[in-house]
């Protein structure tokens, strides 16, 4: 009988201990699966904020390297050109008297020199957008589509939606970034989508600034090109860049054919400081 | 149900909560439409069984007639349910093969035990219980939810462990599976006619947990969601 007792209590302990056991288990596997998931959340946001960073620096020193070559072209390729210019109309003035062929000949090389130093205009232009940063994002896409549209059989619309009449200047990295993007996007289009017609949308309100580039073109399945990975470089430098002011791009296709994308960025509120002008081109690193 | 039986119901009242309880998780199943997911496709098959067992030996203990039998095929089938459950859910592809070679062994040690303790095959009124496959059980389970719970920490795969089925369904199993594995060994002299071991309340022990692990498994069905099941 004692003995049946005993054992009803070693038994009563030892399930008891178990249970115990077993609570606890329970109990830690949730607290330290929960602890754990902070920490990889932790981590995440470093390495996201690091990645973020290193395209940050990179985007600079793409910008940085595109002025400094901008800069060699006008100061040294373009000095160097408008100086020939001159001394060739101080020869033809010399060469003229003498005959008509070498007259000819000194024309020729005359008007090359200049569609030359057009060509380094246009080059300088193209790598800094002066406009941009003088004038703003609505004169600087204004700007573009004019020059696109010269010589090409394509119509590019401009259209902007402003609480103001004029379109509120935003901080320099958002400007250029949209302005990049728009270019990237219009550039696709009229490269890859065989269209007529661009148009190109900016929303403006007090929360985000939204760039619609729609075209008529053949248009794409953006979710066949998420799956086989089939972005290009465009594409993915038109990621990288809205990741660093924390944007977001979608494509859709569009209603009559072509396709749509929308790029979003949430407004930075601007600083007084005016941008400083591009010209004459300043030696020194940019920082957007 | 006859006089015999509700007369049973009135004298056994925990152990009969544990089988009449196992309704609810096989009605959350259906409603949920848990069925969906295989694991819970196992865990509706193994209820079902379990439920028809357990009616099965409500009838025969109303009719005190000995119903071990029943209780040594629902071990082994309860094994090779409840550890299939673990086979789809492990990542490691060793642990999944361990799963089905020690089903397997289980299986077959369970069958040469039943053999064993029960010369006389024919003779049902003297059948007695496992002495070790009832115990065997209880640890591999044990182990299998405790790797579970190392993979789930290791490859931190769920977000919400209070929100994940499966975690109930392991948590409920882990507390039964704890609550009797010292009892286990004492089934083979406890579940007899004669000469039997008195243990007093603890023999209510496995009925207890065994409606316990139901509710948590029901829990668990109910926050399955067939909306969010992604294959």
């Amino acid at each position: 009988m004692q003995n049946n007792d005993q054992l009803k209590l070693a038994l009563l302990i030892a399930t008891l201990a178990m249970l115990i056991m077993a609570f606890f288990v329970i109990m830690f596997v949730m607290y330290y699966q929960k602890k754990k998931f902070e920490e990889e959340k932790k981590i995440n946001e470093i390495e996201k904020t690091h990645s973020r960073r290193l395209l940050d620096t990179a985007l600079n020193s793409e910008e940085t390297e595109r002025r400094r070559i901008a800069q060699d072209l006008h100061d040294d390729i373009g000095t160097m050109l408008s100086l020939t210019k001159l001394s060739l109309n101080q020869l033809s003035k010399i060469v003229g008297e003498t005959g008509e062929k070498e007259d000819q000949i000194m024309r020729k090389t005359q008007s090359l020199v200049e569609e030359t130093i057009l060509h380094v205009r246009r080059i300088t232009r193209d790598l800094v957008p002066t406009t941009l940063e003088r004038f703003g994002l609505a004169e600087a896409i204004d700007e573009f589509i004019h020059k696109l549209e010269e010589g090409n059989n394509l119509i590019i619309s401009f259209k902007f939606n402003a609480e103001e009449q004029e379109l509120p200047r935003q901080g320099a990295k958002i400007e250029l970034t949209l302005y990049r993007i728009m270019q990237e996007l219009v550039n696709n289009a009229i490269k890859h989508a065989n269209c007529t017609k661009i148009e190109i949308n900016l929303d403006v309100n007090e929360q985000f600034i939204g760039l619609r580039v729609t075209d008529n073109g053949i248009g794409f399945d953006p979710d066949l090109i998420k799956v086989n990975n089939l972005a290009g470089l465009g594409l993915l430098g038109i990621e990288s860049r809205l990741a660093i002011v924390n944007g977001t791009v979608q494509y859709s296709k569009g209603g009559n054919g072509g396709s749509i994308a929308f790029a979003q960025i949430p407004v930075i509120v601007v600083t007084d400081s005016k941008p400083e002008p591009l010209h004459p081109f300043r030696r020194e690193r940019v920082n957007i | 149900m006859t006089e015999i039986h509700v007369s049973y119901l009135f004298r056994q009242p925990i152990v009969c909560t544990a089988v009449f309880l196992t309704i609810i998780p096989i009605v959350l199943i259906f409603f949920r439409r848990a069925y969906i997911d295989r694991v819970f496709l196992i865990l509706l098959t193994f209820l079902l069984i379990k439920l028809v067992l357990d009616l099965t030996m409500f009838h025969y203990a109303a009719l005190k007639i000995n119903n071990i039998f029943f209780e040594n095929t629902s071990v082994i089938i309860r094994y090779c349910l409840l550890s299939s459950l673990f086979y789809l859910n492990l990542e490691t592809p060793f642990f999944k093969r361990s799963i089905i070679v020690v089903m397997l062994t289980f299986v077959l040690f369970a069958i040469w035990e039943i053999m064993e303790i029960n010369p006389d095959f024919s003779d049902f009124h003297n059948h007695r219980g496992f002495v070790y496959s009832s115990t065997i059980e209880c640890i591999l389970m044990i182990f299998w939810i405790l790797l579970y719970f190392y993979e789930t920490i290791r490859f931190l795969k769920i977000p919400s462990l209070l929100s994940y089925p499966f975690f109930w369904v392991c948590a409920g199993m882990l507390l039964y599976y704890c609550s009797i594995v010292f009892i286990a060994p004492f089934f083979y002299h406890t579940l007899k006619w004669e000469d039997w071991i008195d243990i007093g309340f603890l023999v209510y022990i496995p009925s207890i947990f065994e409606s316990i692990y139901l509710i948590f498994f029901s829990i668990g069905i109910w926050f399955f969601s067939a909306k969010n099941y992604a294959k």
